[in-house]
């Protein structure tokens, strides 16, 4: 009970303190490629702060909604992730099924952002949510897909019993399956261009415009905690750390997580953002080789 | 005992309501009140209590002896009758008052008192002739209905499109019991699984049920009736009235026997009405159009659950096909009160603003708060956003499928397509009601008339608040609605009998009650928060814009261009422009249209290929004496040779 528990607050710790880690990283990545110095890793953490003693500028359309729904949505973002296992420490609450719950309340955490981004009747905040909800049913056939391979090949509908054992042919597919899946759910190039604060093009950043103060620093902190689910995801989706001892799992979690982060980093120096009618066609290509790791986990044995 | 007590009480009240609420309308919904009440009691009994409820009487109509029976799956579809007609007489109090329509309200409570009846008589009859009787019976009383408002003339069309479509589906039907009664001869109905040569029976019933249901490509009367017919009316018919076409196949595919590929026609069936319809809803610009083309999608998963429990009932009583069934069962009822819900809303907009076009409404929710929370929360629960109802229904049908994958038995193959339909439907529900709910709802007003909304009455708010809270109910506790349930899921199929319900349900309602009180607890500290730091009201950033107006927002035909064009070969959307061009552009529009393109490019091509052959037969008949003397001529010479012929 007891080690339960602090297994839980250690879970808790990671998602809500570290997640911010990551886009410092990505940041710091696309710095030293491009030859600069680069903000601080920790500027996020800065960043955060400073918001969160901030005042608010409301539109004057926004409803309510346009609070609730960033912190309906950061809870959701924070028990979807709450439900991953991270390395030797399982997922609670667990249950059959659990996988489910989490791409529901990934599904609603997209609800809330989007409402609140369109409370403010702005065509850019409308052209932002468009994009998003669209691109959202191509992720999730590919999300779906991947889900799908992994719980096949392990027979199990839990997290927790279907993360940390695949391994194969079908891993190298789902790898790039879900790793097109991250860049494209957590709004990176090349779907999308973080950086840009004033391009028709964007999708992410669009649907932040207006927020200020504490909410913003709750959208903020709420897409850092996504960027690192996908990422924990796709790691314990690829590498066998069940069949580790705790720490040398939790290194090798730990390790991958970096490598992903540098590799987002990367992704995001050496390539340009796609035109949009591109987009579909490269998240179709991501469920396709999520759907081939399907059919490869369908063909394999069982584990 | 009781349980007839509560069903003749149910049918005195709504008889007399039929005869008295003409006049007095008080009076009316009193009586309706007390036989929705009795409908739920019955269905209560029989669902929370030991064995079903069957009676068989000497008295016959027609020829044949009554027989009305009441078991698990019957009570849950009578249930949602007794709940969803009992909301909306109360809502059409207000909503489709006699002051407004003096000619029409009379009219529409006879009818709304003898849909119910009728429904409950489909439900409860037990005997082939008397089941087609009362089914064409709610088939009329649907139709009057629809044109309550008969005056308009896209009124008139959806109500005989309606009527057609309803009558090819019950010819279907007639066909089926009257093969039926031959084939086993009795018109009595009941389980009859022994008969194998019942089977190719199922495609009949399929058809006939599938018409009301709006299986795909079945549905086309559904939009335009639900979007023109009164509000309260589209609920009760999006709610329950396509159920029944549902409870139909459902109820059969469980008394006969069915063909081997049933299962796997029925869940591929299923599979692309859920993403059709969906895709459709999402192109609409008609709100109630919206909200009946996703009436459709939800059929689909309906059926997708009960196409695989039909698979896994041929598969030795597998458990996943238990599972399947019970994720359909519970989502009849979560879909039937979560669209009353949504479609007590659009009424509420329509009797507001007068118009169902998204696109000229917006920035409706500070005049109509009640009805712009009410529909987020109807929106969220249809989309099967946890902690709400329809999350708690599609994770069921999902666990379900997943088993069926998991197991990597052939019927994997039919369950994980299903798996992957669902979920693009899925997100494409999402993207449907994120787009009507911020159409209609957020920004600024388009027009005038959705400047000058206001709020509906307290008649019309009440039933809303009571559908939302049933909503919420079964999310946050789903283990109290499992009993009722797995009564359904054992009266359908005695193996699956086992009342306990799936371990992870008790899980699944704790996260749901723990996830409402964290959105709760972290909207109302991050507001204090905001608040505490100081709240500003500033324009639109907009990207500069010094003087944003509502037209510059994001329209309903903007926002879903981009999957429209995806499934473009279906909806066919007919676009025409004229770009603004030189220094000084004098005129530019653009005009896009989305057709019904299933009944457009199909059913009406088909319809006047019939016409056309038939008109020309008619040239034959043109009142001239003497080529008629001519025909009889030439058609006993055919006979005398054809004779002469036969007798060499």
């Amino acid at each position: 009970m007891i080690t339960s528990t602090l297994e839980f607050f250690l879970r808790l710790s990671v998602w809500l303190l570290a997640a911010p880690l990551f886009p410092g990283i990505i940041n710091k990545v696309k710095a030293w490629v491009a030859g600069r110095r680069g903000p601080p890793v920790l500027q996020l953490y800065f960043d955060l702060a400073r918001l969160w003693r901030k005042g608010v500028v409301l539109s004057t359309l926004a409803s309510p909604g346009f609070i609730a729904g960033p912190a309906v949505a950061w809870i959701a973002i924070l028990g979807a992730a709450l439900l991953v296992p991270l390395g030797p420490i399982a997922g609670s609450p667990s249950f059959r099924g659990d996988v489910l719950l989490l791409v529901y309340l990934l599904a609603a955490a997209r609800f809330c952002t989007t409402w609140a981004a369109l409370e403010t009747g702005s065509a850019f905040e409308g052209m932002g949510s468009a994009r998003e909800v669209s691109y959202a049913v191509l992720t999730e056939a590919a999300l779906i897909t991947a889900i799908l391979a992994l719980s096949v090949q392990t027979g199990s509908i839990t997290l927790n019993g279907m993360l940390g054992l695949s391994t194969g042919a079908g891993a190298v597919l789902l790898a790039a399956g879900l790793f097109t899946v991250l860049l494209s759910e957590n709004c990176r190039v090349p779907f999308d261009d973080p950086n840009t604060h004033l391009e028709l093009t964007m999708i992410h950043e669009a649907m932040a415009l207006d927020h200020s103060g504490p909410p913003f620093a709750v959208v903020l902190h709420g897409a850092s905690m996504k960027l690192l689910l996908f990422m924990v995801l796709l790691s314990e989706a690829v590498l066998p750390l069940s069949r580790l001892a705790p720490l040398a799992a939790s290194m090798a979690l730990i390790s991958a997580v970096a490598i992903l982060t540098v590799g987002v980093g990367l992704v995001e120096s050496l390539l340009a953002r796609f035109a949009f009618r591109r987009v579909p066609l490269l998240l179709t290509t991501a469920f396709l080789m999520c759907l081939f790791a399907l059919l490869l986990a369908w063909k394999g044995d069982t584990q | 005992m009781n349980i007839a007590i509560s069903l003749v009480c149910a049918a005195l009240a709504l008889g007399g309501g039929m005869v008295l609420g003409k006049r007095r309308p008080g009076l009316w919904l009193g009586l309706t009140l007390a036989g929705a009440a009795a409908i739920l009691a019955a269905s209560l009994l029989v669902l929370c209590g030991p064995s079903d409820w069957e009676w068989r009487s000497r008295i016959a109509i027609g020829g044949e002896p009554l027989h009305l029976r009441l078991d698990g799956l019957s009570a849950l579809f009578l249930a949602l009758l007794g709940a969803v007609g009992g909301l909306g007489a109360i809502y059409s109090r207000e909503y489709w008052a006699d002051d407004h329509h003096a000619d029409s309200a009379p009219r529409g409570r006879l009818w709304w008192s003898a849909i119910m009846l009728s429904m409950g008589s489909v439900l409860v009859c037990s005997n082939g002739l008397h089941f087609l009787i009362a089914w064409e019976v709610f088939a009329l009383c649907c139709f009057y209905l629809i044109t309550l408002d008969r005056g308009r003339a896209e009124v008139r069309a959806a109500g005989w499109l309606y009527l057609a479509s309803s009558h090819a589906g019950t010819l279907c039907l007639f066909g089926f019991f009257a093969t039926l009664a031959a084939r086993t001869g009795s018109w009595d109905l009941g389980p009859m699984r022994e008969h194998a040569n019942l089977a190719p029976l199922f495609w009949l019933a399929l058809c006939g049920f599938g018409v009301k249901a709006g299986l795909f490509p079945l549905y086309i009367w559904l939009p335009s009736a639900h979007a023109n017919a009164p509000s309260h009316v589209s609920a009760l018919m999006s709610g329950v009235a396509i159920k029944m076409g549902v409870y139909g196949v459902i109820r059969f595919g469980g008394w006969l026997p069915v063909p081997a590929a049933a299962g796997w026609i029925v869940i591929g069936l299923g599979s692309a009405t859920a993403l059709l319809g969906i895709a459709f809803a999402f192109a609409q610009v008609d709100l109630k159009r919206l909200l009946a083309y996703c009436s459709v999608e939800n059929i689909g998963i309906i059926t997708v659950g009960f196409g695989g429990a039909l698979l896994g009932a041929s598969h030795a009583d597998a458990p996943w096909g238990r599972v399947l069934l019970a994720g359909a069962l519970l989502h009849v009822w979560c879909h039937g009160l979560s669209k009353a819900l949504l479609f007590m809303c659009a009424g509420s907009l329509l009797h507001s603003t007068g118009t169902r076009e998204m696109t000229r409404l917006g920035g409706l929710w500070r005049s109509m708060p009640w009805t712009a929370a009410l529909f987020a929360f109807g929106s969220a629960a249809i989309c099967g956003l946890p902690p709400l109802n329809g999350f708690v229904s599609e994770w069921v049908v999902y666990l379900g499928l997943f088993g069926a994958a998991v197991g990597r038995g052939t019927s994997g193959w039919a369950a994980m397509p299903a798996v992957l339909t669902l979920a693009v439907a899925g997100a494409l529900a999402l993207a449907s009601f994120i787009k009507a709910g911020a159409v209609i709802f957020l920004g600024a007003p388009r027009t005038e008339a959705a400047r000058n909304g206001r709020e509906s009455g307290a008649l019309m708010r009440g039933p809303m608040l009571a559908a939302a809270a049933i909503c919420a109910a079964i999310g946050l506790a789903p283990l109290l609605f499992w009993p009722a349930i797995a009564r359904g899921v054992g009266a359908w199929n005695p193996a699956w009998a086992a009342p306990e319900a799936p371990a992870p349900l008790l899980a699944l309602g704790t996260v749901n009650v723990g996830l409402a009180a964290l959105f709760l607890a972290a909207g109302a500290w991050l507001a204090r928060r905001a608040a505490a730091n100081g709240l500003r009201r500033g324009l639109t950033w907009d990207c500069g814009f010094a003087a944003p107006t509502g037209r510059m927002q994001y329209s309903s035909a903007s926002f879903s261009r981009t999957t429209t064009d995806w499934f473009g070969w279906i909806i066919r959307p007919e676009r025409s422009q004229q770009r603004p061009r030189g220094p000084f552009p004098a005129q530019s529009h653009r005009i896009e249209r989305i057709p019904e393109a299933v009944l457009e490019r199909v059913y009406t091509p088909a319809a006047s290929a019939v016409l056309r052959l038939a008109t020309s037969a008619r040239r034959l008949q043109h009142g001239r004496l003497q080529f008629y003397i001519v025909y009889v001529a030439a058609g006993l010479a055919a006979l005398a040779i054809i004779t002469f012929m036969g007798r060499i």
